[in-house]
């Protein structure tokens, strides 16, 4: 996915509107209903906890023995305790302390985890390594019992509890500090602010807090919910909130000790711990998906589409295709749900590829190349689908057919070959176990005739000692032994058609010829036909007969390497040729200004207009058709214009 | 591998030393003198002199702290200030009995967890998905305290399928021993198996998005192999971690849970030891536990040798 090794260095143009998502504010989160939820739960408990004393109907802690253990009624909305103290009252009055001492030790833990954490990570060295080391043992000793042995040495009390709970999450506050300012110690901008002449406590506090706020947020937010878990342990075990607090803890205590006489005692106090922590869960996770990057509400946000997408005109004209066609793509759509609209991500590509032939597909990353290769497969990403046109393989059409159909043409018919070899591959699992389930998976062989041809397709690709790297683990494989590996993979159960997607981006130069070379020489002997998805022109030039380029999901031009690479007919390709070095090295090496939009904001017209240097009035009119091999209106015009380009300072 | 387990040993080491410097240094820090504690306020000077003698109360710190942990090293934990009795076999039985709790829990956690997590990044983004979303959110919110009072007044109190009380150790009777487990261990296990079961949906999820399993797809192998053979097991990385944290939180919850079903366990022992000021019980219980946490931690990471072969061979 992302070639971007040789592509052209991109010009700082400045970004189309339109094809930026909405930025992440907090408040979004305020206009969605899910959200409010628990906010105004915790609203509530907040009210509640502030005004007790006139909220709550009657004293909570005078007993009336006369009323003990009554069930709800009239004058005692949930019923009484033991004491004959009204529930309700105490449930109130419970919501006071559940909160302080969920913010009392929130509190401490973020004061002396943010402060250590800034130090140790801005000062590093000794004080870096002792502080670390205090983070283990805090984190060897469960919260209860540190809180226990604190309260053992302090004395009972919410307060110690708390500040023994507060410690504990200082841990996991000073962790997450601690790696802000180290990642962002290195940034360029608090060197550049060293050399302003500003103190480091400075910069730490305006350069280094804004950055590890997002994270402390949501961290306390859970942690308020995990601290009244605790505080509502300890006060069950005696060791917390005293006789002259109301703690929801020790109100299940007391329906411990009474339950059997009246069984409603625990039900109100332990929703009351339920719903608050779920609460404070909730809002924490909310707010990680609106401060956090990553989060969920990145794919919630509604897009606009512009209303020309779908409006590409059905004049791309057909040519037939040669008999000994092996894989052909007529007018192939695909589209995904982007936000609250849908986004065209192939439109209407045609190409065909025939027997023995090797076929260049070739573009910026974005431009749908390897959406291009997935929808051959049937492997769209989720929320993608074919919306229109056909895939023939051999005389199969391969749309719409079954996914256990599809399945035995993936591997068997058509191997695939990706980009980054390491990626392609199980970490946890041997070579020889992932080599054999692909041949298991299409052949009836049992477990040793799988493991006898993985070692030959290993000794076909060129891995040397192949039956002892049988049990090797891809991490032990070089990048280029690894792509090896994968090809392997690929011609498990020879197939027809080979895709290859970038299969040398992610590898050393050096490396990169030799897998080209092995790639051609596989094909001659195996007689496959290849579709070679890359960026680099150079490789088109060296390896494929054909080359079909692509831009914004359609394909602008195709015709022969021969052609197309000395004489383009479409600027885009043109401006590819241009952005590649070349032989001379005085040879000033040219850009295209901008980048390629996302699906969603593809232009209207021509979809390369806006970046092209020929670009006309007109080009912004209409959808342009595919004619003759090229998606361009002024193609004739601009031929003449051009000089030809010698093909062996392409092929490198 | 075997390197990796000795250079864990040896890391631990320098923590433990370190937990027990910092429960000893917590507990001769307190107010409350042990030995008024002992005798009373109204002993002479001359008894509690003679008494803080006895217990080595009078030496250096430095000097008490290293017979402790020398002491320590050799199995003796000094002895209780209120029943005299040696500190280490009475930790000894409640730790047994506690971490017996903490396992079941642990076990039975792994058991709803890990399938149920399976199961919501397989059908990623259903409505089962979304169910079981907010079941985890709600487990992740019971207290356990609550689920086991209520769990004893459904099943003990009212059906009377389990005993109310009481323990029953496994060489008495075992088939009572492990019925006296059932309702502690699943009080325990709900917010244990709401952490897993989060945290193998979104590891699951994540593996299933990963290129190794587009390549696996890819290849043609069936969706079945795939998540049998390569999502779960790419998946159990990250879930090995946050079980060795999960560990830790089930002794603690586990101290209060057994209160409710009158487990004697390391809780009792615990609170009536903060209640006294009981400190060698305190301070013996700390190491003891911490070393388990530790041990935990040890085996967790021999388990990602096991799981992840680039770590075994670093």
């Amino acid at each position: 996915m992302s070639d971007v090794a040789t592509l052209p260095p991109v010009h700082s143009a400045a970004p189309d509107d339109n094809a930026r998502l909405p930025r992440k504010s907090p408040w979004r989160l305020l206009s969605r209903p899910f959200a409010l939820l628990p906010a105004s739960f915790l609203l509530l408990v907040l009210v509640c906890a502030v005004g007790a004393p006139w909220i709550a109907p009657h004293d909570p802690f005078t007993p009336a023995i006369r009323h003990r253990l009554e069930a709800p009624g009239a004058t005692y909305w949930l019923g009484t305790d033991d004491l004959g103290r009204d529930m309700l009252s105490r449930l109130i009055f419970g919501a006071r302390t559940a909160l302080l001492a969920s913010f009392e030790s929130v509190g401490i833990g973020l004061a002396a985890g943010v402060s250590l954490g800034l130090l140790a990570g801005y000062v590093g060295g000794w004080l870096d390594r002792v502080a670390m080391r205090l983070a283990d043992v805090m984190q060897s000793i469960p919260a209860v019992l540190l809180a226990l042995a604190l309260i053992g040495v302090l004395g009972k009390g919410l307060g110690n509890a708390m500040l023994a709970v507060g410690l504990i999450f200082a841990v996991s506050f000073l962790r997450i500090t601690r790696a802000v300012v180290l990642a962002e110690r290195e940034q360029l901008y608090v060197d550049a602010a060293r050399v302003l002449g500003l103190r480091p406590a400075a910069i730490m506090l305006r350069q280094i807090l804004p950055n590890v706020s997002g994270p402390l947020i949501v961290q306390a937010s859970i942690s308020l919910g995990t601290a009244l878990l605790i505080e509502a342990m300890l006060s069950f075990l005696g060791v917390g909130a005293d006789s002259t607090q109301v703690s929801w803890g020790s109100m299940l205590e007391t329906a411990r000790q009474f339950q059997s006489e009246q069984p409603l005692l625990p039900v109100v106090p332990g929703l009351a711990i339920t719903l608050t922590v779920l609460s404070f869960n909730l809002l924490g996770d909310t707010l990680r998906d609106a401060l956090l990057p990553g989060g969920a509400s990145q794919t919630r946000t509604a897009v606009r589409l512009p209303a020309g997408t779908a409006a590409t005109a059905a004049a791309d004209a057909d040519a037939p295709t040669p008999a000994d066609t092996l894989l052909e793509l007529r007018q192939l759509s695909v589209r995904a749900a982007v936000g609250g609209g849908e986004a065209e991500l192939l439109s209407q590509v045609s190409l065909h590829l025939r027997r023995g032939e090797v076929l260049g597909l070739v573009g910026e990353s974005g431009c749908g190349k390897s959406m291009t290769a997935n929808a051959i497969l049937g492997l769209l990403p989720r929320g993608a689908q074919i919306a229109g046109g056909s895939v023939r393989l051999g005389g199969t059409e391969l749309v719409g057919l079954p996914e256990e159909a599809l399945r035995h043409i993936r591997g068997r018919r058509i191997g695939m070959v990706f980009q980054d070899p390491n990626a392609a591959l199980s970490p946890v699992h041997t070579i020889g176990t992932q080599l054999c389930d692909i041949v298991r998976a299409h052949s009836k062989l049992n477990h040793a005739q799988a493991l006898a041809r993985a070692v030959e397709l290993l000794d076909l690709v060129g891995v040397p000692d192949p039956a002892r790297r049988l049990q090797d683990y891809p991490h032990q494989f070089s990048g280029g032994m690894a792509q090896r590996v994968v090809i392997a993979g690929a011609l498990a159960c020879e197939p027809e058609l080979l895709i290859a997607d970038e299969p040398t981006t992610a590898l050393d130069v050096t490396i990169q010829a030799q897998v080209l070379d092995l790639l051609a020489d596989l094909r001659q002997r195996l007689g496959m036909s290849v579709l070679l998805i890359t960026h680099d022109l150079g490789v088109v030039a060296d390896l494929c007969d054909r080359v079909a380029v692509m831009y914004a999901g359609q394909i602008v031009e195709t015709g022969s390497v021969q052609e197309t690479l000395t004489a383009p007919r479409h600027p885009y390709t043109a401006a590819l040729l241009d952005a590649m070095p070349r032989g001379r090295a005085d040879a000033r090496l040219s850009t295209i200004a901008g980048r390629v939009p996302p699906a969603w904001a593809w232009p209207h017209g021509c979809r390369f207009h806006p970046r092209c240097a020929h670009a006309v009035a007109a080009c912004a009119q209409q959808p342009v058709a595919l004619e003759d091999g090229v998606r361009c209106i002024r193609a004739d015009e601009l031929r003449n214009a051009r000089t030809p380009i010698d093909i062996r300072e392409v092929a490198a | 591998m075997r390197q990796l387990f000795l250079s864990r040993l040896l890391s631990v080491a320098p923590i433990l030393f370190a937990v027990s410097l910092f429960t000893f240094l917590l507990t001769r820090m307190t107010a409350t003198d042990p030995v008024v504690q002992i005798l009373g306020p109204g002993a002479s000077a001359a008894d509690r002199a003679e008494y803080a003698h006895k217990l080595g109360l009078d030496r250096p710190l430095v000097e008490q702290f290293f017979r402790w942990l020398g002491d320590a090293l050799r199995g003796d934990l000094g002895s209780s200030l209120y029943t005299a009795l040696p500190v280490a076999p009475t930790l000894a039985d409640g730790v047994s009995v506690t971490l017996t709790l903490a396992i079941a829990g642990m076990l039975l956690a792994l058991l709803i967890g890990i399938p149920l997590g399976i199961w919501g990044a397989v059908r990623h983004g259903s409505w089962a998905d979304r169910l079981l979303s907010t079941i985890v959110s709600l487990g992740l919110a019971v207290p356990s305290i609550w689920l086991a009072l209520l769990l004893s007044l459904a099943f003990a109190v009212e059906l009377q399928w389990f005993q109310v009380v009481g323990y029953t150790p496994f060489a008495q009777d075992p088939l009572e021993w492990a019925r006296g487990l059932v309702l502690p261990a699943i009080a325990l296990s709900v917010h244990t198996a709401s952490v897993i079961a989060r945290q193998m949906r979104s590891a699951m999820i994540d593996v299933l998005r990963s290129p190794y399993v587009h390549a696996l797809r890819a290849r043609g192998l069936p969706q079945r192999l795939i998540i049998s053979r390569y999502a779960i097991r790419n998946a159990m990385v990250p879930v090995l971690s946050v079980m060795a944290i999960q560990m830790s939180v089930l002794v603690g919850a586990s101290i209060a849970v057994e209160r409710i079903f009158a487990i004697p366990a390391l809780g009792t022992l615990l609170v009536d030891s903060v209640v006294r000021g009981d400190f060698p019980v305190l301070q013996g219980a700390v190491v003891v536990i911490a070393t388990i946490v530790l041990a935990v931690n040890l085996a967790t990471d021999i388990g990602y040798g096991l799981i992840n072969p680039k770590v075994r061979a670093n």
